[in-house]
């Protein structure tokens, strides 16, 4: 579903991402993680068409991003870390808005079972600046889920969450991959990637340094003595590699 | 700690210098900087260019003294009744998220967190005193340092008044309703020292009235507000006033103390001023982090949106859709208020022309409002991609064509700038037939009202949009230059950013009239030479169909380069 080939993503003379390849299959749910600074966010942004990749290609459902943006955010949703909401749009509005954009005819019905999902009922007429930060990544979470995306990409999706909303937003990302779409997840969370995650890439400066399963990673001779949890790997790649 | 404080206010200046300078490194700051202090110099400082009141050289003319001093206490008036009337319209104290972070978790007392705002608010009191002297150019050196000081206890005068009412409010807010009831007390006082000043007024409005000219009006006026009980309400106001106007070094001398002591009595004011300020100032910073314009809140069940937004249709509608969403939740009261000036000079046009002389008030106005409103309306409507780049990594994810984007943008402000022009082209055009028999405006219109108001109509969209297209394309091309969101960038080079702009924008509005002008201009010399006569419908609609062609292509072009646009293209401006 998302194929990442040769991406290369550079601000000036720095290279955030460097020939990044990956692919996430329908039903995978893929961890990107890496240390602050690794390139994580430059490469989400740019699989979902904001950044335009230096090098290399992003399909999406066979849609180049760059080639055929159109057709290829049709199949994305991306969930920033920091909730995108225009002031001015309340709850609902946000709705009919992501909802024509994306040509989802019954709005009101979907609406609905989103909203009462996020535990947003109520909220419909609220605008964003009366509501908490949690609230808020519920109304970008509802947004994104709207037009029932293919491929779904997640940036740090607990951050500002209660309890509660941390348990129901891993059941949404756990169930969107058992409906066969395609979910990156980037998080410094690793227990989050550990407990919902099916695949880990782990990028450092920019560079792939680790893709597979957990137990592939642990099987891996040169992570073999990092131990078997996910933290244990991971700092031992990344001490690796700077 | 006012030395802790000094300190923190040097840095904080000393640093936003040093930014600004090491911002000169780009050219297009420095480019900003050399047209910015070029108009600057040309404004302040060549005589030639701009003549300064008064005949020699920028001396206050004894003659203006008087009524400056009297419109200048009138206005203090005015300014102090209208923020107790108004509300929210004190100046709260405002402290940013770092102060409060800061300030108030250290050991500092209320009275020296006070003290600490009103030393920072001296220096842009200061600056402004400096600038509105500049412009004034007195003649001598005397009378400048003289008017600079003296603007500037006015206007530290009017500062702390400020603060104190906000204070006061707060204050009261806190101690619940039966508290905030006591306002009416100075509400009272206040609308009282109104009310004796108008009533002196009406008294001998029939007097003044009878009188030929403004010459005769004024000194009576001043005669009027020096006697009675309106002397006695305009004494605080004229004290203050007389201070920079005064004519030489020992009348400055003389009107300092009473000056002074109003700003003492509103310093004491504020210092003992009932209210756990801290509290409020801290909210306030966290609500100008989150959001520093918040829209009003939405009435549950009201009628928010423009129209209902079908699921299926272009993607350019449900743009226009949100963008007038946007207009409809900031335009409020306050908006209107911002234009009450022009309807009380309106209304007192009206007046002067007697009841028979509304209409033709209304009738010369509407054609020049609504020229202004085509030509500046684009500029000053901004709920385009101008206020939309500040979230362009949303944008970024929408599944829509740049070109699309850039259509959908632009059409909220093209069709509130047009229906307003549409609606004062219609006033001029009903309200024409009434103006002077014989004049050039009355022959024209009674022939041919009907048939201009139609081609007028007909240009207005075309030439609102492609403006509005230039103002998103300078956006769209040049991001690191417009001002995104309700950010606005400070200095002489963000001035002289904006000037070149201006230039550019007036530039790319007329190439993109040229042709339409040229194949308008080309159809009535046809029709003329071919039947005698021009039927100004037809060259209109001509040229009008031939600038939205461009428009649709601008827009292609536009969406392309928007499509290439990389977020990090857009950067904050200067906080």
């Amino acid at each position: 579903m998302i194929h990442v080939q040769h991406l290369t993503k550079a601000y000036g003379a720095f290279r955030a991402v460097d020939d990044l390849s990956f692919t996430v299959a329908p039903g995978e749910v893929v961890g990107l993680i890496g240390p602050n600074g690794a390139g994580k966010t430059s490469t989400l942004r740019c699989i979902v068409g904001i950044h335009a990749p230096t090098a290399g290609t992003v399909t999406v459902g066979g849609c180049d991003i760059v080639a055929q943006p159109v057709d290829a955010k049709r199949r994305i949703a991306f969930m920033a870390d920091e909730p995108q909401l225009f002031e001015y749009l309340t709850v609902m509005e946000h709705l009919r808005l992501t909802a024509r954009l994306y040509r989802v005819g019954d709005v009101e019905a979907r609406a609905k079972t989103l909203l009462d999902e996020l535990q947003l009922a109520g909220k419909e007429h609220a605008l964003p600046g009366e509501l908490s930060r949690g609230m808020k990544q519920k109304v970008a979470i509802a947004c994104g889920l709207l037009h029932d995306p293919q491929a779904l990409l997640f940036d740090e999706p607990l951050t500002g969450l209660d309890p509660l909303g941390i348990r129901h937003m891993k059941e949404t990302i756990v169930s969107r991959g058992r409906r066969g779409g395609a979910v990156i997840v980037s998080s410094h969370l690793l227990h989050l990637v550990e407990e919902i995650c099916t695949r880990i890439v782990i990028i450092d400066h920019g560079v792939k340094i680790a893709d597979g399963t957990l137990e592939e990673l642990k099987a891996r001779p040169d992570l073999a003595a990092a131990g078997s949890s996910l933290e244990q790997i991971f700092l031992t790649a990344t001490a690796r590699e700077s | 700690m006012f030395w802790t404080f000094l300190y923190v206010t040097r840095c904080s200046m000393t640093n936003r210098l040093r930014r600004r300078a090491q911002r000169l490194r780009e050219p297009r700051y420095l480019l900003g900087l050399i047209v910015g202090a070029a108009y600057m110099y040309l404004m302040l400082f060549r005589r030639g260019v701009w003549r300064p009141l008064g005949t020699a050289g920028g001396a206050m003319p004894a003659q203006l003294a008087g009524p400056m001093q009297l419109l200048g206490s009138l206005f203090l008036l005015v300014t102090a009744a209208i923020v107790w009337v108004v509300p929210g319209a004190g100046k709260p104290i405002t402290f940013t998220r770092p102060e409060v972070q800061f300030f108030f978790t250290a050991p500092v007392t209320r009275r020296e967190l006070l003290h600490y705002k009103l030393l920072r608010s001296q220096v842009g009191i200061l600056i402004s005193s400096t600038i509105v002297t500049l412009v004034m150019r007195p003649a001598t050196l005397a009378s400048g340092w003289m008017f600079v000081v003296g603007l500037w206890i006015v206007l530290a005068a009017v500062r702390l008044h400020l603060m104190g009412v906000a204070l006061s409010r707060s204050g009261l807010a806190q101690h619940g309703r039966s508290a905030l009831r006591r306002q009416w007390l100075p509400l009272a006082v206040a609308m009282g020292a109104v009310s004796i000043v108008a009533a002196t007024v009406l008294r001998e409005w029939p007097a003044l009235s009878a009188m030929p000219d403004f010459e005769t009006v004024f000194p009576e006026l001043e005669r009027l507000s020096q006697t009675g009980a309106a002397a006695v309400v305009l004494w605080p106001f004229r004290a203050l006033v007389r201070l920079p106007l005064s004519p030489s070094p020992a009348a400055f001398f003389a009107n300092f103390p009473a000056a002074f002591g109003i700003v003492a009595l509103n310093y004491v004011w504020v210092l003992r001023a009932d209210s756990a300020f801290e509290e409020a100032s801290a909210e306030h910073a966290e609500r100008q982090v989150r959001n520093p314009r918040a829209p009003r809140p939405v009435a549950r069940g009201a009628a928010s949106a423009p129209f209902r937004l079908a699921p299926e249709g272009r993607a350019e509608t449900a743009i226009l859709w949100k963008n007038l969403i946007l207009l409809g939740r900031y335009a409020s009261l306050r908006t209107l208020v911002a234009f009450l000036p022009v309807l009380i000079i309106f209304g007192i046009a009206a007046q002067t022309e007697g009841s028979r002389g509304i209409t033709r008030v209304v009738a010369t106005m509407a054609l020049p409002l609504a020229v202004m409103a085509v030509l500046l309306g684009p500029q000053a409507m901004r709920n385009d991609l101008r206020q939309d780049l500040a979230q362009l990594a949303l944008l970024k994810t929408w599944p829509v064509s740049g070109a699309t984007m850039i259509r959908g943008q632009v059409l909220a402000p093209a069709v509130v700038v047009t229906a307003i022009a549409w609606l004062l082209l219609i006033v001029g055009a009903l309200f024409g037939g009434s103006l002077r028999a014989g004049s050039t405006e009355n022959a024209l219109f009674l022939r041919e009202r009907v048939s201009y108001l139609v081609a007028a109509a007909m240009l207005v969209p075309p030439l609102v949009l492609s403006q509005t297209i230039v103002q998103n394309g300078l956006a769209v091309m040049f991001p690191a230059w417009v001002a995104i969101g309700s950010s606005r960038s400070r200095g002489i080079d963000a001035m002289g950013q904006r000037l070149l702009l201006m230039a550019a924008n007036l530039l790319a509005l007329l190439l993109a009239a040229l042709p339409g002008a040229i194949v308008g201009g080309g159809a009535a010399f046809a029709v003329y030479a071919l039947t005698g006569t021009i039927p100004i419908v037809i060259p209109a609609l001509l040229a009008a169909v031939v600038v939205l062609a461009e428009c649709w292509a601008a827009t292609e072009l536009l969406g392309r380069v928007l499509d290439r646009t990389d977020v990090s293209a857009v950067d904050a401006a200067e906080s």
